[in-house]
């Protein structure tokens, strides 16, 4: 019971960043029509700058400007293709964003090399135990953030001009352009905000247990795909819903690997995706996604 | 071409078409509430009302594309409202779209040859080894085409890539397509909108000689009243997604909700000048009377 | 309307004669002078060729199997799919088990069927069908974007499968693959010897046969295919599903069956990846073997199978050119970068180039050209009934009212 109480707190944690991620998937989505492949990566710069950052400027300025960077290279990459290439198929969006996040990765992975970069957080490799649970600091610490950034999200999204003008835009984006909702503005932001929320969660998934911002790291942010696509790729709370799930499974799969070893070594971080399927083959549009209405 | 009031061969094998009490819900939104009327084999049978009312709802219910929430389609022993979209078309009942709904980067012939698919067998394995089966397919049914598209005045432009043709050529494309399924049951959804006046003309001929030469039902969706009046044998006028009224052309002018629906609603269209205009027409050109 | 009236067809039979099928275009002499030229330098190359190149062409020439087969999903089908390394492995590991001989390896112990290696080809094709038809009911009913994501989770289940089951697959550090022979006639550096002009026939110069074979033969069945009846109505469930199933076509049903024939394609392309490579690793199969196998169909053309072709000549040859010639090119090698990282920079950076403005790609630039040589005046449109055209920006002559009918 405790064993399964400390995961399902991991599991959470764990979760809580994926929702960050999914969100960004998801709002990108609906501004501008993309399925952003160029997330994985976008992530990736994060906990790179905030590590490279980390020595010049201390930690807590190296993450301000890491999550400003990644914001930065959201921005770049709406306002230079994206906006571009605005009612184009959904696919080629997509395959755009891929051929971005190949350059992308590329570098980055040139530039870490077979290190692994580490990041000082001031609360470095302490643990928090209630009884017998037991969390890292850092992992708690994503919770409380990644609930306030949440937070934040959703009242900005329900109450602030940009919401208001991104729900209708994703509603029906010509009414709304003809309300005046300038939807290049709505999508650059859209953007912006995903970069923000990706490099927050960067800043948690690099810390302990995780020894360090590594390659391995852009694969871990592939496993938030699965959180923002079975949630419902428009929704979202199902990003939330989505991730907080991903999450726990993928942590409980991790804790019970022994029990699982007739699946094979490291299946934990095969969960997300299985999740997804089983999610998709009953709701193909995801959990909280709506279906599309055919007009012709 | 057919002359006014001559008799028409109907084709043995085409039912009526019974619309009964059919509702369509988008979520709190009705979109179709209670409709029902009959379209008698062979008949021209015209759906107009303004924007809004439905029309365009209710052709996807006959095409499946929609499911009606309540009320059913009969199509003699065919349940429409039960059957996927495939299989309606396997049936008979072929579709016009009002946007043009072809392959742009595809030639006339193919997209019309996309009309034989429910006619003809090729899968993956004969088409990809070029079994006997699937180039004398090829041939025949490319023959057939051929002849439908020279019916619409699309011969020369078979190998065209329907992507660079004039907008009225699309059209006729999408007509030409629906043609070439041998349908029993034709759905046109606006066959003129956007046309000029000598394009209209033409387009309205060849209806009621595709009427005429094979014997088969027509559904349209019109708001060229003038078009309407002239053609059609039977009117269903929707407003709000409900019927307002049903009857012949001249039953349907006179109809003080049907003009009331019009006026109010600020739609481009008064009857009493489309009426005027359908007057016009049939005086000043070979177009051909109704049908009575 | 007309000088020509239309009457019933005779039943669903149409009359027989009448003008040739519309299918039968007008054709030049030039164009199959040109193609049996090109078949004959290719079945001469290796008579002057240096064994790198044939090399190369051999990984090419699978690389255009699964390449033509990924087009027509996602270029023909518009259904985007992450998943073809995984239908790769498939194939790569059937052919490897199958066709294997079972034996220790360290710790490890193999599994192995010892059949003949053209049983495990043909098995490896099979197999990678049907991993495809069981996957296809979920691919078929979802949206193509949905797809796109759901398909990654094949790659890491895949790959997570090639490192467990060790008796299979060989485990994390892989095994080999068996030399391929037909007949008896083995496609490796002897039995027999073998001299053409006095020139050693040898692994590389057999392998590249097999390749052109198996290459011709793919892109021939890819052609037919669109050409007639299951093309057409795929290319239309592209441009608008509601369109298809309207006009007859069973949507869901060619969506399946079109997932299953791309697999089938993978299947054999994994099968010549690993006698290309001669062996067959976990990490070969990842998800970045998905996206160069995107960027072939990208680059290339989405849609066209010519342009598959060209876009995977480049993709597979790149890399191994850069490596080979690392010293010529500017800022690769040495202190500079990788040849690896050469090549995914200008992967990336001509996916982005090429959707931003040529969104026909290679096949649609090859296309211009020759329309440049071609007499001005003559046929207007040189577009290639299987361009895509969705993926453009309206262009001029495009009617007002296109925009809305998906």
């Amino acid at each position: 019971m405790t064993q399964f109480l400390s995961l399902l707190l991991n599991g959470i944690s764990l979760g809580a960043m994926y929702a960050l991620i999914a969100l960004g998937f998801v709002i990108i989505f609906k501004a501008s029509e993309v399925v952003s492949f160029t997330h994985g990566s976008l992530l990736l710069l994060g906990a790179y700058s905030i590590a490279r950052l980390s020595e010049p400027l201390g930690f807590l300025l190296a993450a301000v400007v890491g999550i400003a960077i990644t914001a930065l290279a959201a921005f770049v990459i709406e306002r230079v293709i994206i906006n571009r290439l605005r009612g184009a198929a959904v696919i080629s969006l997509a395959i755009v964003t891929i051929g971005v996040d190949i350059i992308l990765l590329t570098e980055l992975i040139r530039r870490i090399g077979s290190d692994i970069l580490n990041v000082p957080h001031p609360w470095a490799g302490g643990s928090v135990r209630v009884g017998d649970v037991g969390i890292s600091e850092n992992r708690l610490i994503a919770i409380a953030v990644a609930a306030v950034l949440i937070g934040l999200f959703f009242a900005a999204f329900k109450y602030s001009n940009w919401g208001i003008a991104m729900r209708a835009s994703a509603e029906d984006g010509e009414t709304a352009a003809l309300m005046g909702i300038k939807q290049g503005r709505v999508s650059a932001l859209a953007w912006v905000v995903a970069g923000v929320l990706a490099a927050v969660a960067a800043l948690f998934l690099v810390g302990s247990p995780t020894p360090g911002v590594s390659p391995s790291t852009y694969a871990v942010a592939l496993r938030a795909f699965p959180a923002a696509i079975l949630g419902g790729l428009d929704s979202t709370g199902g990003a939330l819903v989505g991730g907080l799930l991903i999450g726990i499974a993928e942590a409980m799969a991790a804790g019970y690997q022994d029990q699982l070893l007739f699946l094979g070594r490291g299946f934990s971080a095969v969960v997300p995706f299985i999740v997804m399927i089983a999610v998709l083959m009953f709701r193909p549009s995801g959990l909280f996604g709506t279906k599309e209405l055919t007009r012709v | 071409m057919s002359a006014p009031g001559a008799a028409i061969d109907v084709r043995s094998d085409v039912p009526p078409v019974q619309v009964e009490d059919v509702t369509v819900r988008f979520g709190a939104i009705t979109a179709l509430s209670g409709v029902s009327f009959t379209v008698e084999p062979g008949t021209i049978h015209a759906i107009i009302g303004p924007n809004g009312a439905g029309k365009s709802t209710m052709f996807n219910v006959l095409s499946g594309v929609y499911k009606a929430a309540e009320g059913q389609v009969r199509f003699g022993e065919h349940r429409l409202d039960r059957m996927r979209p495939y299989k309606i078309a396997g049936i008979g009942v072929a579709r016009a779209f009002q946007n043009i709904a072809l392959s742009a980067g595809q030639s006339v012939a193919e997209n019309l040859m996309l009309g034989r698919h429910h006619l003809t067998k090729a899968g993956f394995i004969a088409a990809g080894l070029r079994l006997p089966l699937a180039t004398r397919e090829g041939k025949l049914h490319g023959a057939r085409v051929a002849e439908i598209a020279d019916f619409l005045e699309l011969g020369e432009k078979l190998h065209t890539p329907v992507g660079v043709l004039s907008y009225g050529d699309q059209k006729r494309v999408e007509v030409a397509r629906a043609l070439c399924t041998e349908p029993r049951l034709l759905l046109l959804d606006e066959p003129v909108a956007g046309m000029n006046a000598e394009e209209t003309h033409r387009m309205a001929e060849a209806i009621l000689e595709i009427r005429a030469g094979l014997g088969i039902s027509v559904i349209l969706v019109e708001h060229d009243m003038g078009m309407v009046m002239s053609l059609a044998d039977r009117v269903t006028v929707l407003d709000f997604g409900r019927r307002i009224a049903d009857g012949t052309p001249a039953e349907v002018q006179r109809d003080p909700e049907v003009i009331r629906a019009y006026l109010g609603s600020g739609d481009e269209i008064d009857p009493s000048e489309a009426a005027e205009a359908a007057a016009a027409g049939a005086s000043s050109s070979e177009t051909p009377g109704m049908p009575s | 309307m007309s000088e020509s009236t239309l009457t019933e067809a005779p039943g669903a039979h149409p009359s027989g004669v009448g003008r040739p099928a519309p299918a039968g275009r007008r054709r030049s002499w030039l164009r199959p002078l040109l193609l049996v030229l090109g078949l004959v330098v290719m079945l001469a190359l290796p008579l002057y060729v240096e064994e790198f190149w044939l090399r190369t062409g051999f990984a090419a020439a699978g690389a255009i199997v699964g390449a033509i087969g990924l087009n027509l999903l996602v270029g023909t089908s518009g259904q985007l799919s992450l998943a073809h390394a995984f239908f790769l492995a498939v194939g790569a590991v059937s052919y490897v088990y199958v066709s294997g001989e079972p034996g220790g390896l360290g710790v490890a112990e193999l599994g192995g069927l010892g059949l003949p290696p053209i049983i495990g080809m043909i098995v490896g094709v099979l197999l990678a069908g049907l991993a495809g038809l069981l996957f296809s009911p979920l691919a078929a009913r979802l949206r193509g974007i949905y797809l796109g994501v759901a398909s990654l989770a094949l790659v890491f289940i895949g790959v997570h499968v090639l490192n467990s089951w060790t008796e299979v697959t060989g485990g994390f550090n892989g095994r080999s693959a068996p030399e391929f022979s037909l007949f008896g006639f083995t496609f490796g550096n002897r039995d027999p010897e073998l001299y053409v002009l006095e020139v050693p026939f040898r692994e590389a110069e057999r392998l590249w046969y097999l390749g052109l074979v198996l290459a011709l033969a793919a892109y021939l069945f890819a052609r037919n295919i669109l050409r007639s009846r299951p093309g057409r109505a795929l290319q239309t469930l592209r441009d608008s599903e509601v369109a298809a199933s309207v006009m007859g076509v069973n949507v869901q049903g060619y969506k399946a069956r079109i997932f299953l024939v791309s697999s089938m394609y993978a299947g054999l392309a994994g099968v010549m990846y690993a006698l290309s490579i001669g062996s067959i690793a976990p990490e070969s199969f990842g998800l970045e073997l998905s996206i160069l196998y995107l960027a072939m169909i990208v680059l290339g053309g989405l849609g066209s199978v010519n342009g598959a072709v060209l876009g995977a000549i480049f993709v597979s040859a790149l890399p191994l050119v850069f490596q080979r010639y690392a010293d010529l090119i500017p800022f690769v090698g040495g202190g500079g970068l990788a040849a690896g990282e050469a090549a995914r920079f200008l992967f990336g950076a001509a996916i982005v180039l090429v959707i931003l403005f040529e969104p026909a790609g290679l096949a649609g630039i090859a296309n211009r050209i020759a329309g440049r040589f071609r007499r001005p005046g003559g046929r207007v449109t040189e577009h290639p009934p299987d361009t895509p055209t969705r993926t453009s920006e309206p262009s001029p002559s495009d009617p007002p009212a296109q925009g809305s009918t998906t």
